[in-house]
């Protein structure tokens, strides 16, 4: 039962239209569900959008109490603190931004080298107790991270990567790696095995058959696949609070969380932070939102 | 369960029906070679990253290894194990990440499912309302819990504040027992429940629609349609996003670290945090290993639970 | 059979695990014991450039010293850069300590709380700097409880200085609770005995709705509700421990431990703003900012953003703040005790030779008498007494003269290994009372129980920690 992503969703006939509203009470009914719906995204959105509201206030409508929704004066200020030191130099939190970047980058791209040929391989071949392999792959990553990183922390001082990007790269990499594995191995699963098979018949080796036929047809889903690994490196936290503290290695989350916890707490620059960080997830979540299924259940559920 | 919920499946043995008889053997090497070279370097990262620290973790469980205080480590037999099971410490915080992970996970699920079921029934705007109830759960840990916390603020923030606008006192959302593990089941459930409404929604309109015009056919009820056709296929891959939503919310650490830090008092301490406490306040990294391990325990029952069943529906 | 692999596997990783684990160990017993001993005397310094690292966690402090130490220091020694690392202060005794346990710091000098020293000696983190201080450091210019409190181990009795001590650090910024009263409000005159202030407070909060009585730490984390609770024992004569004896219970909740309990609770707790259970430096700040406090605790050191206009609604002006807000030293009752806060500068044990005669250098030259008083003049709180009884000191803010009052009133926590252990479970144990989860005296007794538990638990086998 070999079922791809497009048939998938051509078998379900995705309803295009629900069950025509019947009998008594179809508009009313239907006039009910859509103001609960309302009432639900406003409750989930609210947050956000007080987030963001927060971000461009002063600080002493912040502490506002009744709180402002409205009629406050707009201010930047914030966000040039996200970026711009008090000194007038770079702020802490920007060297954190570019920690991150290059933290997630850089396990991203390690997760996915080994990740895409080790996918290709379980798919294309008969690999001895090819489901028991997979499934402790994919088991290795519920480990609680309190409790990975106790033996981690101490193997990292052994080799010196304590407070080190490398340290922080490899552990996210290892994170992310079966998930990567999983996803891609649905998505190599649904180009067909005859591709490589018709290429080797006129002559191409295994591995020309794969480089040529076969990857091309997956960069879409090796994108994806990428993304989620960003996402998930980029939000981290446990790691990389009890494996770095330093300003020079500290990523964005523990950064953010720093915020807090000095003589005055600046809601506002919390705030601001907050919207820089989450945005290229949200602009990177909509990118890839058609395999949003598949990238946050590590994978294991397609549609 | 067959083609309503349509999951990837291996492709057993295909290759030895495709690849062609006559040069094999050679072309069979060098499969193998590929294979191993191609699976190796992956398998080599989580041995040295996953499966290596842990089996060290296992054998510093059996020691009252210290991990500042240096020394040899002295082998105490299961002395960790026994005094983590009768410690009435962990049975508390067992309880609290017990009720947090049930009650949680269940608001989620309903919420989620309710979420997905109205979406369903749209026809316009489905995509962009997808979207819009996903935004929480793209968000860091870090961001949900600090800004959560700014809004739960007894004295400045904004629930409290539209609560005193309905004429409703103060609620004290961080800093009372009952209320601290309710603000974190609320916070989670707010970040999680667009998990769950998205795979049930994926369930959702998997259903072929013809089920239900037979259904119509039959005059049943709204009610009987939705017990005997909709929950029905739904529930298995429900299921799948419940127990996955169960294995996170029992790995929960950062959200209580920034919400609550246990507080008040240790009435909303998970084994994670407790965990992280026994390891990093005192150092007591044997200990620590050996409540590592039982957590990881729970862990591998929970996802051998989820994988068998994962497995199940791809084969069923 | 993969099962057999797997076996044969994990038999092959479980040998590895038992090797490297082991070869830890023996590095690791090499190097204990005790502290490793600092230079007598400040080896030959380094010309070229040099970048000399502190941690320590982030708050006004830490970026004044770092603008100070880079001024006035590189006028001795042009080649060296100082960098103040920061760390969130819930996270400040996890950072460094989690480096010690690497063997390898990102810093040279650790800014250690006065209650970290026995953990880091115990454990060999820092230099023993005793033939150091001897050689270069004049003791006599100081309080001898302050020279203890930031550098000596074993612990010193309260004011006190044991001259056969080790010393494990000096000094780098003194501090202490000050009460902050609205003098608008209550008068300008503070209250002078506890039960005073507290009767002020209830007044206060009774006249300005809106506005609470009190103020005051009460968090879990950090040493936030500890240091509440430490504070109220001291003034009501109770004891945190018998150190001869290491006997807490019994002592922790004597009569006088469970009264000062019971003032702080029943009392305190409820003149203060609802959802205040939570609270620490910065939320104590912003509420004596923003006019909602009638009587406040904090730290002298967090106390200046207090008297920026930018961030407070008192005032236009520091000068109108300044009109509103007084600066006091805390109330006595039974006692006068006040509770001792502030660090010392620690050298780094791993940190690289030409780092540490730097390190040592930098502390010898921190510690001279015209550099404490500049530093005073830039905002920070000397411990010489010279640089106390300055002008430069005294006229730097209004709430100096409160801490050199205070210096002669003092108490620390413990600093024995276990600090870490001890001030988790006095937070949490006071936070659960303040907090309605625990009754005050059950709360008191529990924490004397599991405190007791954690002196003890060296002989036991296994379990240590929980």
């Amino acid at each position: 039962m070999a079922v791809s992503v497009d048939e998938a969703v051509s078998t379900g006939p995705a309803r295009d239209h629900p069950p025509p509203a019947r009998r008594l009470g179809g508009r009313s009914r239907s006039v009910l569900e859509v103001a609960l719906l309302t009432v639900l995204a406003v409750v989930m959105l609210f947050p956000v959008l007080w987030m963001i509201e927060t971000s461009i206030k002063e600080n002493r409508d912040v502490y506002a109490v009744p709180a402002e929704f409205f009629g406050f004066t707009v201010t930047m200020d914030h966000f040039k603190d996200v970026f711009v030191g008090p000194d007038g130099g770079r702020s802490a939190l920007s060297v954190a931004f570019l920690n991150s970047i290059l933290v997630a980058g850089a396990s991203t791209v390690l997760a996915t080298v080994l990740g895409v040929p080790a996918a290709w391989a379980y798919s294309r071949f008969a690999v001895k107790a090819k489901k028991d392999q997979l499934f402790f792959i994919l088991s290795t990553r519920f480990m609680p991270p309190v409790v990975v990183v106790i033996p981690i922390f101490l193997m990292y001082r052994q080799v010196g990567l304590i407070d080190t990007k490398l340290g922080l790269i490899l552990i996210y990499a290892a994170y992310n790696l079966p998930f990567t594995i999983w996803m891609m191995k649905g998505f190599v699963d649904e180009v067909p095995a005859e591709y490589e098979d018709a290429a080797m018949l006129d002559g191409y080796t295994r591995l020309q058959a794969f480089r040529r036929f076969t990857l091309p047809l997956l960069v879409p889903g090796i994108a994806a696949t990428a993304v989620f690994a960003l996402i998930f490196s980029w939000n981290e936290f446990v790691f990389a609070i009890f494996l770095t503290s330093s300003d020079s290695v500290r990523t964005a989350p523990p950064a953010i969380a720093g915020l807090i916890g000095g003589t005055t707490v600046d809601w506002g620059l919390v705030a601001a932070a907050s919207v820089v960080f989450a945005l290229p997830v949200l602009v990177f979540a909509y990118l890839v939102r058609k395999h949003l299924i598949a990238g946050v259940t590590l994978g294991a559920v397609r549609r | 369960m067959s083609d309503p919920v349509p999951l990837t499946t291996d492709h057993p043995g295909q290759l030895a029906s495709a690849t062609p008889p006559a040069p094999v053997r050679s072309r069979r090497l060098s499969d193998r070679g590929l294979a191993v070279g191609f699976i190796s370097p992956a398998l080599l990262l989580l041995l040295a990253m996953s499966v290596f620290p842990l089996l060290w973790t296992l054998f510093l469980s059996f020691t009252d290894y210290s991990a500042t205080r240096g020394g040899p480590a002295h082998f105490v037999g299961f002395g960790n194990y026994t005094a983590i099971l009768t410690s009435a410490q962990v049975h508390q915080r067992a309880l609290t990440t017990l009720i947090y992970v049930v009650g949680a996970v269940t608001l989620q699920t309903v919420l989620g499912f309710t979420i997905a079921y109205l979406i369903s029934r749209r026809t316009h705007g489905r995509g962009v309302l997808t979207t819009l109830f996903l935004v929480p759960m793209m968000l860091s840990p870090v961001v949900v819990g600090l800004f959560w916390r700014f809004m739960l603020d007894a004295q400045f923030g904004v629930i409290n504040s539209m609560l005193g606008s309905l004429g409703l006192g103060q609620v004290e959302w961080l800093t009372r027992q009952r209320t601290a593990l309710i603000s974190l089941i609320v916070v989670d459930t707010w970040q999680w429940t667009p998990f769950i409404m998205l795979i049930a929604l994926a369930g959702l309109t998997a259903i072929p629609k013809y089920l239900y015009e037979a259904a119509s056919i039959d005059r049943a009820s709204e009610w009987f349609r939705f017990r005997t056709i909709t929950l029905p296929l739904v529930w298995p891959l429900l299921l799948i996003a419940v127990l996955f939503r169960a294995i996170e919310a029992f790995r929960l650490f950062d959200l209580v670290y920034i919400l609550t830090s246990g507080g008040p008092g240790v009435s909303t301490e998970t084994l994670s945090f407790h965990v992280y406490k026994v390891a990093f306040l005192g150092f007591n990294t044997g200990t620590a290993s050996a409540y590592g391990i039982l957590m990881v325990l729970v862990v591998i029952v929970l996802t051998q639970i989820y994988l068998r069943y994962l497995n199940k529906l791809k084969e069923g | 059979m993969p099962g057999r692999k797997v076996q044969l596997a994990t038999a092959a990783m479980l040998l590895v695990a038992t090797t490297v684990a082991a070869c830890g160990d023996g590095q690791d017993g090499g190097t204990t014991a005790s502290a490793p001993k600092a230079p007598a005397t400040i080896p030959e310094l380094t010309t070229d450039p040099l970048t000399l690292s502190f941690i320590w966690f982030d708050w006004p402090p830490a970026r004044a010293l770092e603008a100070f130490a880079n001024a006035e220091y590189k006028k001795e020694r042009p080649n060296a850069t100082i960098k103040v690392n920061t760390v969130p202060n819930a996270n400040w005794h996890d950072a460094m300590f989690t480096q010690f346990a690497a063997r390898k710091t990102d810093f040279d000098i650790a800014i250690l709380d006065s209650q970290h020293i026995g953990e880091a000696v115990t454990n060999g983190n820092i230099l023993d700097i005793t033939d150091f201080v001897k050689n270069n450091i004049d003791v006599t210019a100081y309080n001898p409880y302050l020279l203890a409190a930031y550098g000596q181990y074993p612990q010193a009795e309260t004011g006190k200085r044991d001259e056969n001590a080790s010393l494990y650090g000096l000094p780098l910024l003194g501090d202490t609770w000050t009460m902050i009263y609205r003098k608008d409000l209550i008068g300008d005159k503070p209250p002078q005995t506890w039960d005073e202030m507290i009767s002020v407070a209830e007044r206060c909060q009774a006249e300005h709705p809106g506005v609470s009585g009190l103020a005051f730490h009460q968090a879990n984390g950090s040493d936030a509700a500890a240091v509440t609770y430490n504070t109220v024992n001291g003034v009501y004569g109770g004891n945190l421990w018998d150190a001869k004896a290491r006997k807490i219970e019994g002592v922790l909740n004597d009569a006088a431990g469970q009264e000062a309990m019971d003032v702080l609770v029943n009392k305190m707790k409820p003149l203060t703003a609802k959802g205040s259970g939570n609270w620490f430096i910065d939320e104590v700040n912003a509420a004596v900012a923003q006019g909602k406090a009638c009587i406040a605790f904090n730290w002298i050191a967090a106390s200046g953003g207090l008297l920026d206009p930018l961030q407070s609604t008192l005032g236009a002006t520091r000068e109108q703040i300044l009109d509103k807000l007084g600066f006091a030293t805390l109330p006595s009752q039974k006692t006068n005790l006040v509770p001792l806060g502030g660090m010392g500068m620690h050298v780094s044990a791993y940190s690289p030779t030409a780092n540490q005669a730097e390190a040592l250098n930098f502390m010898r030259w921190f510690e001279r008498a015209d550099i404490q008083k500049k530093w005073a003049a830039a905002g920070g709180v000397p411990s010489r007494t010279d640089a106390l009884e300055s002008p430069e000191f005294l006229n730097a803010g209004p709430f100096n003269q409160v801490y050199a009052d205070s210096v002669p009133r003092m108490r620390d926590m413990w600093n024995v290994p276990e600090y870490a252990r001890l001030v988790d479970i006095e937070n949490t144990g006071v936070n659960a009372a303040l907090n309605g989860a625990k009754k005050p005296k059950d709360a008191l007794d529990d924490i004397a129980r599991q405190q007791q538990d954690v002196l003890d638990s060296s002989s036991r086998k296994g379990g240590g920690g929980l």
